[in-house]
């Protein structure tokens, strides 16, 4: 046992050591974009500048001559649920390249939270241009394994994405990445044989129809990825990172306002302790299937298959109101963006931008929505018919409108988010108002390390 | 006073009997519930019952034929494959190093035994990343070889138990050996192995466990190369929160496939794990 | 003293034994250990200069052939009749020169700095950017050591070689015949027989556990923080600083608080992981294998059937178990009793949950490594006590027990010390929950110490903080393990058989 178990124990460790690069955090370093970036070294190496053989020129092509060297060929990471349309559209860009370059795209699953590991693992071995979650930025950037959007790409970019998913590829006023998707994020999906789309606009609304039903309403309360919305919605909101690139910058907030509104959930929460079920998001669809559950706060990646298992009866809608002293506020959550990133290492910039630019452009955005039911963060695809008449698109779309982007977020944010969201919805601990404040004050130096 | 005493035991046996019963069915219980889940036709993670209401073999069927995102076939072969060839260095490294510190004296011997302890003390973290780039150096990252090496390499360290088994072998039966001319090298193959089954066997069980257990390593090595995937990291994969909802139950059929052969390979070879870990185990 | 000796004492004076021996073990054991490791340098140092002194000497009496050696290697053995053995020197010369020519000098060179530049930004024509990847510090450092050890290694092939040209020449002087590469061999099968089983395993050990080992105690000297993550910036080395910092890991008034309540709770964890799981393993052992018992093999198998399953599928299976609306809960709800929140509610449930589990975990292993310890137990002992009239659990108490634990010791503190570092159990069960002490920080409840020093260090890809923990944690855990080990009973009797 001795053995298997110490093979555990390093296999373990390891895993965190492998989840710590997958994990959340990250700082920012400047970055110039001048010569050379190094230790604190000497000037003795620091001849750069001096350009490859590539014979571009202002022709138009816009693989600036790569294609000319002889063939081309890239390989794109990009989801499970991705791999056919991918390799169409991959295809499809060979197809439309073929004046400049003979080029043969290579499409490898790699799932978007996995790939920034194996990119700063070896980025030489990995993809050309490869898919990731908006939250490994910082670290990507910060390693310096993703290749800036420059000039008129630069533009291209920021002129046809949404402004939030612009925010969510930017570090130190540079954009990073090209955003491919708007929709990592969760929000109220609803049986609606129990829950009416009026109580589906308020929290209060919900709990009602569960109780009126006897069926449970699911949140995962004690994972700072969704408690992060008790404080959100309290006003006190996280804005980057202090000078030092560690420590978690928050904006002010009102102490009074923050407490009225914490009380308010924990009032619902415990009130309806019976019909809360505190736990992963896998339980809302599960519960769905065996009849326990009326509704929950579920992700965008699970929603297909509450379409599935509910049908028509599914419903989407953007997350509720509570009520504070009369008033009723907006939940305001997390949001994250997939982004395409271009591997600094490659070998064939050009073509890699050209395929990043085309992947995450307009004709694919639209693609992935009708296929895949992928939110987009193009501006025109969000304003087409097919995202409008998509209930669960549309509710997760304009909930990005309010929610704050997953992006800047230290490594100890997570932890003591999640210990308060557990302190909201304890039903055996009330707490009061200086409990809240005290609360609010711990959580907030645990998370800046003070 | 005789009849008592003989009532006394007999209750005694029942008492053990019944103690025996109620928590081997506590023990049990567990996996007989992943057995019956793997069955289970509706549902997702997790069903508000014990029971399940319908049985299929659709999940098991799903895991053998739909092959194009998670190719568990491929997958289980793999890790067979390196299972056994990982199970044979790994025999091998751990019976020389245990017969060279249990029956050979050298200069130095103490100070070998020592640094082996201390080196499988050693929490092995951030040794991942030198192990991958120390492969990419010799050019078999994503390769089959390459998990080879890495599970059995340091095998030789884990001696402490086949020593002490070593240890309880007479020496009189070398010195015999010897007089009659054989060589260091003989003695080994032809007097010492075929008295060691158990400790064989016992190697041979815990070093074969070892790769059906890992995922942390394969996703290192492998990266996206999923062609070269073992199936726990597969299994693992399945429970990502990208794809939980829908492979749960697939990765519960996936645990029965792997338990079952495991299972009946370690209830065969039980006896001799046990001797083998007795007699390396009270001296180790 | 024997177990029966000791077994003639009064409990008092078996307990005065078993602590005045420990104790009075313990400073030379802990001399021994630590004066082992400094043997090992002192001795490896001794054998370097050694081996350099007969250098010289060798050079100033030798012949000329036997000079030459001293240039291309293996060239006195091969004009003395010994191609193989010249071969293989020569060979060994080409490949190292071969080997620092085309890979390892570049990483050399640069290993006093870990790199000068990371890399550059070109800019193409058309106004786009690429990037040109220059120095990898870790690369440096990791090939760099490599190339440390291989030139170690060659040195001593090296000198070898020069002795062995020497030795040659001695012998031909001499009139003796040199030993053929037949006969080398045949000697490499018997006399040096250890070497030729250890060859291959110390090999790969060195290769693929010390190197890598090596480069982690390595970068506890550097600074591979958050910053410095390669290949876009470099590290370099900074001393001990990272150690300075580990340290200052306590300040603070919720990180203290923390060191204390987790320091408790891994004490506490160790203590009933250990025992819990020891004594109800014996406890069935002792069941399954009394003499009146039937169908043996199916209760030893119906415990020892959880082995077969891959940890990480039983724990995970668990972890869904007993979750609130799992079927532990639903089985709870058919007995009347409320759902029972084991990962959520308080701290005192979720750690008697996470010890149960450990204990279903854990049991059927020491079965297994009990049962035939306990069959070893003289008869007579238990014959003797049945005379006087000793229950079952009277017998357990003053026989099994102590003769267990006299001759388990070793087992029993290993198995504690490892579990002090138990992070599988408490990262697939619960993942540190539950978290509702505001005072922790970025801690839960079942955090142990380990899992929370490496959740601080990991997560914020402190690399360098992490591998200084890791050396720490190591050294308290080797002199433990190193200590019992050598007071056991078992490394003083080694030699009782031969």
């Amino acid at each position: 046992m001795n053995k298997t178990k110490r093979f555990c124990a390093i296999a373990l460790a390891a895993m965190m050591a492998v989840t710590a690069f997958a994990g959340c955090g990250g700082t920012p370093q400047p970055t110039t974009t001048t010569t050379t970036t190094g230790g604190d070294t000497t000037a003795s190496a620091a001849t750069g500048g001096d350009t490859t053989a590539t014979t571009g020129d202002d022709t138009g092509d816009p693989l600036g001559g790569e294609g000319a060297a002889g063939p081309i060929s890239l390989k794109v990471w990009g989801p499970d649920a991705a791999q056919a349309i991918l390799k169409e559209q991959c295809a499809k860009f060979s197809e439309n390249m073929k004046a400049y370059g003979d080029i043969t795209i290579e499409v490898v699953p790699q799932g978007e939270a996995d790939s920034a590991v194996q990119v700063l693992t070896d980025s030489a071995a990995a993809a050309d241009v490869f898919g990731f979650a908006c939250d490994n930025l910082d670290k990507l950037v910060t390693a310096g394994a993703l290749l800036e959007v420059t000039g008129a790409d630069k533009d291209y970019v920021t002129n046809i994405n949404s402004e939030a998913s612009v925010a969510a590829a930017t570090k130190n006023g540079s954009v990073w990445a090209y955003p491919e998707t708007g929709d990592n994020s969760y929000c109220l999906v609803y049986n609606k044989d129990y829950v009416s789309e009026e109580q589906a606009k308020t929290l209060e609304g919900v709990f009602e129809a569960c109780k009126a039903a006897n069926k449970k309403f699911v949140m995962d309360a004690g994972n700072g990825y969704y408690s992060c919305l008790f404080m959100f919605t309290s006003g006190i909101k996280i804005d980057g990172f202090e000078e030092d690139g560690e420590t978690q910058k928050f904006s002010d907030y009102d102490e009074d306002k923050a407490v009225k509104t914490m009380l308010a959930f924990h009032k619902l929460f415990t009130e309806n302790k019976d019909f809360f079920l505190n736990g992963e998001v896998t339980k809302v669809v599960d519960g769905f299937k065996s009849d326990t559950v009326a509704a929950g706060f579920d992700g965008s990646w699970n929603f297909s298959n509450a379409k599935s298992t509910l049908g028509d009866k599914a419903g989407f809608a953007t997350l509720p109101t509570i009520n504070v002293d009369g008033e009723d506020v907006p939940i305001v959550n997390m949001f994250g963006y997939k982004l395409l990133g271009v591997n600094a290492a490659t070998l064939y910039p050009n073509t890699a931008i050209e395929l990043a630019k085309y992947l995450s452009g307009e004709e694919c955005q639209m693609q992935r929505a009708e296929q895949l039911n992928w939110g987009p963060s193009n501006k025109v695809v969000s304003e087409s018919d097919t995202i409008k008449n998509d209930q669960a698109l549309s509710a997760i779309l304009a909930q990005s409108a309010s929610s704050v982007p997953q992006v800047g977020i230290a490594a100890t944010f997570w932890t003591p988010v999640g210990t308060f969201g557990n302190k909201v919805v304890d039903a055996d601990n009330p707490i009061d108002e200086a409990a809240c404040k005290e609360i609010i004050k711990t959580t907030i130096a645990n998370i800046r390390d003070e | 006073m005789i009849k008592s005493y003989k009532l006394q035991r007999t209750i005694a046996d029942v008492v053990i009997y019944v103690i025996l019963g109620v928590l081997g069915i506590i023990w049990v219980s567990p996996l007989v519930w992943l057995l019956l889940h793997s069955f289970r036709a509706e549902g997702g993670v997790t069903v508000p019952y014990v029971f399940p209401k319908e049985y299929t073999v659709n999940d098991y069927y799903r895991l053998f034929t739909e092959t194009d995102v998670f190719d568990y076939p491929k997958w289980f072969l793999n890790t067979f494959v390196v299972a056994v060839f990982s199970c044979i260095i790994s025999t091998l490294s751990v019976l020389m190093v245990s017969y060279t510190f249990s029956r050979l004296r050298f200069k130095s011997r103490k100070m070998f035994i020592n640094v082996g302890m201390i080196l499988g003390m050693f929490p092995g973290f951030m040794t991942m990343i030198a192990l991958y780039y120390l492969l990419k150096a010799m050019n078999l990252t994503q390769q089959l070889p390459a998990l080879v090496i890495c599970y059995s390499a340091g095998s030789g360290l884990g001696f402490a138990i086949s020593k002490g088994f070593f240890d309880t072998i007479p020496r009189a039966l070398d010195e015999a050996a010897t007089i009659d001319g054989a060589t260091r090298n003989q003695i080994f193959w032809k007097i010492i192995l075929p008295i060691s089954k158990p400790i064989l066997v016992y190697t041979v069980l815990t070093s074969f466990i070892g790769p059906w257990c890992d995922f942390i390593l394969v996703r290192i090595i492998m990266g996206d190369k999923r062609d070269n995937y073992t199936v726990a990291m597969g299994l693992q994969k399945m429970v990502d929160k990208e794809y939980k909802q829908n492979y749960f139950k697939q990765f519960l059929s996936g645990s029965v496939v792997v338990a079952v052969p495991i299972t009946l390979l370690f209830l065969k070879m039980q006896n001799y794990y046990v001797e083998g870990v007795t007699a390396g185990g009270v001296k180790g | 003293m024997t177990f029966i000796e000791y077994k003639s004492l009064s409990r008092s004076e078996q307990i005065m034994y078993k602590v005045k021996e420990f104790f009075s073990l313990l400073p030379g054991k802990l001399k021994g250990f630590f004066g082992a490791i400094g043997k090992f340098f002192v001795n490896l140092v001794k054998n370097f200069i050694g081996g350099l002194k007969g250098y010289g000497s060798r050079f100033v009496q030798g012949d000329m052939s036997t000079k030459l050696s001293y240039v291309v290697m293996g060239f006195g053995n091969l004009t003395r009749g010994q191609s193989g053995k010249g071969l293989a020197f020569l060979a060994a010369e080409i490949m190292y020169i071969i080997y620092m020519a085309k890979f390892g000098l570049r990483y050399l060179n640069m290993f006093d700095t870990l790199g000068l530049v990371a890399k550059r930004v070109v800019t193409l024509p058309n106004g786009r950017q690429s990037i040109e990847f220059v120095d990898n510090s870790m690369l440096i450092l990791l090939y760099g050591t490599m190339s440390i050890l291989l030139t170690l290694v060659f040195i001593a092939v090296y000198i070898a070689n020069t002795k062995s040209a020497f030795e040659a020449e001695q012998n031909q002087k001499a009139g003796k015949k040199n030993l053929t590469l037949k006969q080398e061999l045949v000697d490499f099968l018997d006399g040096k027989y250890h070497i030729t089983l250890l060859a291959t395993p110390v090999l790969l050990i060195s290769v693929f556990t010390i190197l890598p080992l090596v480069f982690m105690i390595l970068i506890a000297f550097t600074n591979y923080d958050q910053q410095h993550v390669p290949p876009g910036n470099l590290f370099t080395w900074v001393g001990l600083q990272t150690f300075r910092d580990v340290f200052k890991v306590s300040e603070g008034a919720n990180k203290g608080y923390t060191f204390v309540q987790l320091t408790k709770w891994t004490i506490v964890w160790a203590i009933f992981a250990t025992f819990s799981n020891y004594i109800v393993g014996m406890v069935l052992a002792l069941m399954i294998n009394k003499k009146s018992i039937k169908f043996k093999v199916l209760w030893r198998t119906l415990f020892v059937i959880t082995i077969a399953v891959p940890q990480f599928v039983s724990l995970l299976l668990m972890n869904q178990i007993l979750q609130d609306d799992g079927v532990m809960n639903v089985i709870l709800g058919y007995m009347g009793i409320g759902p029972i929140s084991f990962f959520n509610s308080s701290a005192i449930v979720a750690r008697v949950t996470v010890i149960v589990v450990n204990m279903w975990v854990g049991v059927p292993y020491t079965i297994l490594q009990t049962s035939g310890i306990l069959m070893n137990i003289p008869e007579d002992l238990y014959e003797s006590a049945r005379i006087d009239g000793a229950t079952p659990v009277v017998q357990f108490f003053q026989i099994t027990l102590p003769y267990m634990l006299f001759v388990t010791t070793p087992y029993l503190i290993q198995s504690f010390v490892g579990n002090i570092n138990n992070f599988n159990v408490i990262y697939l069960l619960t993942g540190g929950g539950p978290q509702k002490d505001m005072n922790l920080y970025q801690a839960g409840q079942t955090d142990l110490l380990v899992t929370w020093l490496f959740k601080l260090t990991m997560d914020s890809n402190d690399y360098n903080t992490a591998a200084a923990v890791g050396i720490l944690v190591f050294i308290v855990c080797a002199t433990l393990s190193l200590i019992t080990f050598n007071l056991s009973k078992s490394s003083r009797n080694e030699e009782e058989f031969s």
